[in-house]
């Protein structure tokens, strides 16, 4: 301790309460609002990217969150590539989704084993569910630490990749280091088959929505880095033609803005929607898994979404190990890139679900403008669609139980504000 | 993202904090990070630098204690453990 200062133990345990706040209005026996307030950081990143050069948007952009870095990468890579005019060669697509596929695998586990699980096994988290049910713990954290060795490896490191560059990669990995990876995987890919059996055995709550959803889909993959916008309505469009379908509103109880189509109608991103829109693009193993848990061609009841995901880490094992075995190295680990000041767009999709960039650069390579579209900021007005829905008959039940059901239902969508175990802040007005 | 909800969050307990004991800064800020925590220090840091800008905290020193232990009954948490203030 220095001179005149004072030492203060707090011990607060932070990110309890997050920034998600929920606020019920209900008038005799009649829910007349809910409104969910998420903090939406994205604004504060395009005001600090004006003026940056434009080859720095995907290192910049990585910064805004340590769960889904990689989607930001790609995010920002394929708009700049627009922009300028290029096409990543074959191998150094092939090393993205790979890099997509940890990243998948590394989001999802964690939220299927970290946060939606101990919600539908009556626990407070996984710490209490480990006491009794040990090995379902150690391989969900064997499974995400799985992810971690493929981002590691393409990444150049765990949690915040440093490896990727516009046109690719500043250094392609060896084949015998993709190699080493492939034993686990082996191994992953069978537990994440157990995990789909595992979760679809669980007890959901009876209640399905009829829901628009939107999705990338690519002519012959399951959507991770590419594709055209298409929707479960009948949408299709280039990724330039996002902002003429999909158009942010700003609502006054949330700092963040909220996107609706130009009609006004509320979308569904994330897992369920490209499950819906790209069941025929399955793996293999991952159709099996999905026939086996009773998935139909679509799911609508937003709970099973921890099903979905389960099945998505199916479908990224089997890749990655596609992809590791059909790995040779390569000569030209990255693409050059010339500048070509104009607009350029891009969208890839994020664990939960299609995110979207949008730049403007000068001649001089500055980006004057920049639009990031996180698909937690879509899925607000879905996600107050459902509780209102989902709450609506329950509205008897004690304040405590609808915060539970609520923190499940907002999980469902797995927002960034997840990250604690019980985050919401429950207001609820009765008349 | 999440990062940046976190920060905000503890900022406002940090703030809190120095109101009550009348304190004209924070000096420094110490916290601890669960096993499973999901961020790295050197992340939190960057995050938290940037956080403070202009706040009553700009400047402090931080001090991060990251723990490996993911049996640990608050391995998903992050704990402020403590401030310095002037
Ligand atoms: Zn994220």
């Amino acid at each position: 301790m220095s001179e005149g200062t004072r030492t203060i133990e707090v011990n607060y345990l932070a990110r309890v309460e997050g920034e998600g706040a929920l606020h019920l209005r209900i008038e005799q026996d009649r829910l007349v609002a809910a409104q969910l307030r998420i903090f939406e950081p994205p604004r504060f990143f395009e005001a600090l990217l004006r003026g940056r050069d434009f080859r720095e948007a995907p290192d910049i952009t990585a910064r805004i969150c340590g769960i889904c870095p990689v989607a930001y990468l790609m995010s920002a890579c394929a708009a700049m590539e627009d922009l300028c005019g290029v096409e990543v060669s074959a191998p150094i697509a092939d090393l993205r989704r790979l890099l997509y596929c940890g990243e998948w695998i590394e989001s999802h586990v964690l939220h299927i084993f970290m946060l939606h699980l101990p919600d539908f096994m009556g626990y407070p988290d996984a710490v209490r569910i480990a006491r009794d049910h040990p090995e379902l713990v150690r391989m969900g954290l064997r499974l995400k630490k799985a992810g971690n060795a493929i981002v590691a490896l393409l990444g150049g490191r765990e949690i915040h990749p440093i490896n990727v560059r516009l046109g690719g990669f500043y250094r392609a990995p060896k084949r015998a280091d993709l190699l080493a990876l492939r034993a686990e995987l082996e191994w992953a890919l069978g537990a994440a088959e157990q995990t789909v059996a595992r979760v679809s055995a669980l007890a959901f709550p009876d209640f399905e929505r009829d829901y628009e959803f939107v999705a990338l889909r690519h002519p012959e993959h399951y959507p991770m880095n590419t594709g055209r916008l298409v929707s479960s309505r009948g949408v299709d469009l280039p990724v330039t033609g996002y902002d003429d379908y999909l158009q942010e509103h700003h609502e006054v109880h949330s700092t963040a803005l909220q996107s609706r189509t130009a009609s006004g109608g509320v979308v569904h991103l994330g897992p369920l929607a490209r499950y819906a829109l790209n069941r025929d693009r399955l793996t293999p193993r991952a159709r099996a898994a999905a026939d086996a848990a009773g998935l139909g061609a679509q799911v609508c009841n937003p709970f099973r979404s921890i099903v979905v995901r389960a099945v998505e880490v199916v479908l990224a094992f089997e890749e990655a190990l596609r992809l590791v075995d059909a790995y040779r190295e390569f000569d030209l680990p990255a693409l050059p890139v010339e500048l070509r000041p104009g607009v350029g767009y891009g969208a890839t999709e994020a664990p939960r679900g299609t995110l979207y960039h949008r730049y403007t650069v000068d001649q001089d390579g500055l980006i004057t403008d920049a639009k990031i579209v996180a698909p937690t900021a879509v899925n607000q007005a879905v996600i107050e669609a459902d509780l209102r829905h989902y709450l609506e008959p329950n509205l008897h039940l004690p304040d405590d139980t609808l915060r539970g059901v609520c923190e499940t239902a907002i999980r469902n969508y797995d927002p960034c504000i997840s990250c604690s175990a019980h985050f919401l802040k429950l207001d609820v007005e009765r008349d | 993202m999440h990062e940046h909800s976190l920060i905000a969050n503890l900022l406002s307990k940090i703030e809190a904090v120095a109101q009550q004991e009348r304190a004209e800064q924070v000096v420094g800020v110490r916290v601890w990070l669960g096993a499973l925590s999901h961020i790295s220090a050197e992340h939190f840091r960057e995050h938290f630098v940037a956080g403070c800008r202009g706040s009553v905290a700009d400047g402090a020193w931080l001090e991060v204690e990251h723990s490996d232990d993911s049996d640990h009954p608050q391995a998903q948490d992050i704990l402020l453990r403590g401030i310095e203030v002037r």
